[in-house]
């Protein structure tokens, strides 16, 4: 026996709406915690890649600053050096000054050589007690050792060498 | 003998208000919450994790970076006035020595009748010196004390250095010193080296 109906067949739709409606937002919740999870990543992968180029430029001004602080102890080094040099010629200025005021006024001086070890002074006195009074005690105070010659002038005065001798280690040249 | 197993009727009830299905939402309800609970478990706490670490270890080298920049730029500052400051004796070493020159400087003081070169040798790692004897005449010490004052606004650095010899001649002084002249070992290396920064 054939059934009829009075309403018209419809349609069955494979889902029903509110299924779809779930479907739809369950997909585009996950889309998003993927993409979530995904900007996280590039923004880690991001930082990674900075914090390197960071880590490298670091390196590099550290060595930077190894070669500038070089740089500086060799200016220093320079300085030091030119300043010690200034200190020795006002050092050696010092010394033929006194010299020439440890000559006492009878004694005509001559000449004189001065070398880091020794003075040989070259002179004229009018007695030999004048040169041993005046002269002497001062060169016999600064060196260690002092060897005199007298030549006697045919008017009387003398002729001297002085020979002085210093044992100091030699501070030669700053070396 | 078969055993005939009965299927179990479990039913669902279909429990609908204003024509909504209450128990197929629910139970969609409860897969979006798996889901989501998933989700933050394997996907989003991992990646929070690995990019609070990342950051964390960005800042350190970042706050690492500025403050070696910050000490870069504090001693580069101070190389260049050091520079400054010392200018005059930076570039008094670099110079080489000019024997008409010091003629003309030494001119003021004393008439130099004599200058000879007696060698070159090294000083320390950096430096050369070069030992010249000199031979002058000379009024008085005073010119001799007069030239080594003005030795220190010299162009070279120049220092006077035993074997000294003061003579008498006449009404002047024959003098014979030693002057040693010092220099960089390599001024153009060292130029080219301070360029690259």
């Amino acid at each position: 026996m054939r059934v009829y109906s009075f309403v018209k067949p419809k349609k069955k739709p494979l889902l029903k709406e509110d299924t779809k409606l779930w479907l739809i937002f369950i997909t585009i919740s996950f889309i998003l915690y993927i993409s979530f999870g995904l900007f996280l990543e590039i923004k880690s992968y991001l930082f990674k890649k900075e914090t390197k180029e960071l880590y490298n430029q670091t390196l590099t001004l550290k060595h930077k600053i190894i070669e500038l602080n070089k740089q500086k102890e060799f200016i220093y080094t320079q300085k030091a050096l030119y300043e010690d040099i200034m200190i020795k010629n006002q050092l050696v200025k010092q010394q033929i000054q006194n010299l020439l005021d440890l000559i006492p006024d009878p004694i005509t001086l001559e000449k004189f050589y001065i070398d880091h070890n020794k003075l040989i002074i070259y002179g004229i006195t009018p007695t030999k007690d004048v040169y041993n009074l005046l002269m002497l005690p001062p060169l016999e105070s600064i060196f260690e050792q002092t060897i005199t010659y007298f030549y006697e002038l045919p008017n009387g005065w003398y002729k001297f060498k002085s020979e002085n001798f210093i044992k100091s280690e030699d501070e030669n040249q700053t070396e | 003998m078969k055993i005939k197993l009965n299927k179990p009727n479990i039913k669902i009830p279909k429990i609908t208000i204003y024509g909504i299905d209450v128990i197929k939402n629910l139970g969609f309800f409860a897969l979006y919450i798996i889901i989501t609970l998933l989700a933050i478990t394997l996907i989003i706490a991992p990646s929070i994790k690995k990019f609070k670490q990342t950051q964390k270890k960005y800042f350190e080298a970042k706050y690492e970076f500025n403050m070696v920049n910050n000490q870069y730029n504090k001693t580069l500052n101070e190389l260049k006035m050091l520079k400054k400051e010392n200018a005059k004796i930076l570039n008094a070493f670099r110079r080489d020595f000019n024997i008409n020159n010091f003629k003309n400087f030494a001119s003021q003081f004393m008439e130099i009748t004599s200058i000879e070169k007696n060698g070159t040798k090294p000083f320390k790692k950096d430096f050369l010196t070069t030992i010249y004897f000199v031979k002058s005449k000379i009024n008085s010490p005073k010119d001799f004390y007069d030239f080594i004052d003005a030795l220190k606004n010299y162009k070279y650095i120049v220092k006077v250095y035993f074997p000294i010899n003061f003579q008498k001649e006449g009404k002047k002084i024959l003098l014979t010193l030693k002057l040693e002249h010092y220099r960089l070992k390599n001024p153009k290396a060292l130029k080219a080296e301070e360029k690259a920064h």
